[in-house]
């Protein structure tokens, strides 16, 4: 079982840069949208007081946690998601989506790469 | 067959058919590939009705529960090897469900996480204590209908019917990449895995002993586990519409369980969140309790010990020390602070590779008529039965290779 694996395990556990950061790049992309998603309900009083409070610490705890995952915090897109968490809770939902945008860009080239 | 239990059972099917892993991958699912996933729950949902069917039959007519026939076909060592691994598997999946309840506490209350989680475990622990089995079954299954206002929020958003339909035939999405085709076919494998888990056919032959069923109730069992099941996966199914129709456009592939619960909220606003919340609740309450008191009838089972809530608790004492140890264990392991989606992961791989040794016992007995007389399977049941044999013994090699390569999809 080990020894089937492992070719697996090798593929999986040597990946760097940003062929490595995909999967964070992709987190980020969607826990931004879902931020900005949740701040325009807010906006429209379809959200409960508790539930916006208590999404926007599990997503800005979850973004933390996808930034530190980085092998390359100081590229392009780690400062995407460095510019993300410097927003406060109530950022605009637009600029948001911006973000979230750009950090979709960044993770279609890598695809295509 | 008495009416109004049957159509208590069907409800209660349909309400304690999601779970957090479902929540989870139908989001995901929806925003990642449109309505193509669709057909996979549709397939998953067949195999789990032939499946949840046999172990009914089986308990009715050979009054078998799964472990005990496990031990006596697969003999000592395997049958240890696959309690073992079941064990595990049900254990993060518990884990999971006690971390989901925390979470959506949180969102409904605003209260701390690990507090919801240390409240829910105990409020969970006091109803499985006083309730018969068929009131803890019922009262979860009940309360998590109210996810059918996913169904009702796909009604009200109007999505496009034609591929929503088109959704149900089986198909690969054209131009995938390598990358984004491995994390097509782990999406498939997981599907599988979460409409699949082991621990529902362990809970539901369990219960047609604890209910004390005979061949007299075969007729209920199959309308149950056909029409039941049936209905349940249009919850899922509802949430995969939604995810493509509200999440894929804005580029949300929700991460936290709590986004799934947005879905209700843009067509309904308040009161469409909290229903979700409320559904989402219950019916991961259920999966918790159904977990717990799946490895209790396991272990309980395999080793011959006395077991089942029919009884009280201090009559069958290791059944009740042993769910009451495995809710406690569950609940440390969210408190490590390991994170849900995390917890989600590994029971969806862990379960899948166990799924062929659960159901393989349970089919050679089901299709032995020395056991069975009239009631071993026909062609239709033995001819299904095998398929999806298949499919999941397929889908148990390819889970850890695809789990490693995609990093979790």
């Amino acid at each position: 079982m080990r020894r089937a694996l492992l070719p697996f395990l090798l593929i999986a556990a040597c990946s760097k840069g940003p062929e490595a950061d995909l999967q964070y790049i992709s987190q980020a992309r969607s826990l931004t949208a879902e931020w900005a998603l949740v701040n325009e309900q807010a906006e429209r009083g379809h959200l409960t007081a508790a539930y916006v409070d208590t999404m926007h610490q599990d997503l800005r705890q979850q973004l933390q946690s996808t930034a530190a995952s980085l092998t390359n915090p100081r590229s392009a897109y780690g400062r995407q998601i460095q510019a993300v968490l410097r927003e406060p809770d109530d950022a605009p939902p637009h600029e948001l989506r911006a973000y979230a945008s750009k950090l979709k860009q960044i993770e279609d080239s890598l695809e295509s790469a | 067959m008495n009416p109004l239990e049957l159509t208590l059972g069907i409800m209660t099917a349909v309400g304690g058919f999601v779970d957090i892993s479902q929540l989870v991958f139908s989001g995901q699912a929806g925003s990642k590939f449109g309505y193509v996933l669709i057909s996979a729950f549709a397939i998953s949902t067949i195999g789990i009705m032939v499946f949840s069917e046999m172990c009914g039959r089986v308990a009715a007519v050979a009054h078998q529960p799964v472990f005990s026939l496990m031990r006596h076909r697969l003999g000592l060592k395997l049958g240890l090897f696959t309690l073992i691994f079941s064990f595990l598997s049900t254990l993060i999946t518990c884990a999971a469900e006690i971390g989901g309840l925390g979470m959506i506490l949180n969102h409904l209350t605003g209260a701390p996480y690990a507090v919801m989680c240390i409240a829910s475990t105990l409020v969970l622990m006091a109803s499985m204590w006083v309730l018969p089995f068929k009131w803890i079954e019922r009262t979860y299954g009940l309360l998590g209908l109210f996810m059918v206002v996913f169904v009702v929020a796909v009604v009200a958003i109007h999505p496009p019917w034609p591929k929503v339909i088109g959704g149900f035939v089986p198909q690969v999405p054209q131009g995938l990449s390598t990358k984004e085709m491995l994390s097509f076919s782990y999406f498939v494998v997981a599907i599988l895995s979460a409409v699949m888990f082991p621990y529902e056919a362990y809970f539901y032959s369990s219960g047609g002993i604890e209910e004390g069923w005979g061949a007299k109730d075969l007729l209920t069992n199959r309308v149950t586990s056909i029409v039941g099941m049936g209905l349940g996966t249009l919850l899922s199914i509802a949430i995969v519409a939604l995810a493509a129709q509200l999440f894929a456009p804005a580029n949300v592939a929700p991460q936290i369980p709590g986004s799934v619960a947005l879905q209700a909220a843009i067509p309904f606003g308040k009161p469409g969140l909290l229903l979700a919340l409320l559904g989402m609740l219950f019916a991961v309450a259920g999966a918790a309790v159904e977990t717990c008191m799946a490895n209790a009838y396991s272990v309980s089972q395999f080793f011959g010990w006395e077991w089942g809530r029919h009884s009280k608790p201090w009559d069958a004492p290791r059944f009740t020390i042993a769910w009451i140890a495995v809710m406690l264990v569950a609940l440390l392991i969210v408190l490590t602070g390991v994170e849900v989606m995390s917890l989600v992961e590994y029971s969806i791989v862990f379960s899948i590779v166990v799924l062929p040794l659960s159901y393989f016992p349970l089919m050679l007995l089901a299709n032995d008529k020395s056991y069975m007389g009239q009631y071993a399977n026909k062609w239709l049941a033995k001819g299904l039965g095998w398929l999806f044999f298949g499919f999941v013994t397929i889908a148990a090699i390819a889970a850890i290779p695809l789990y490693l390569l995609t990093s979790g999809g």
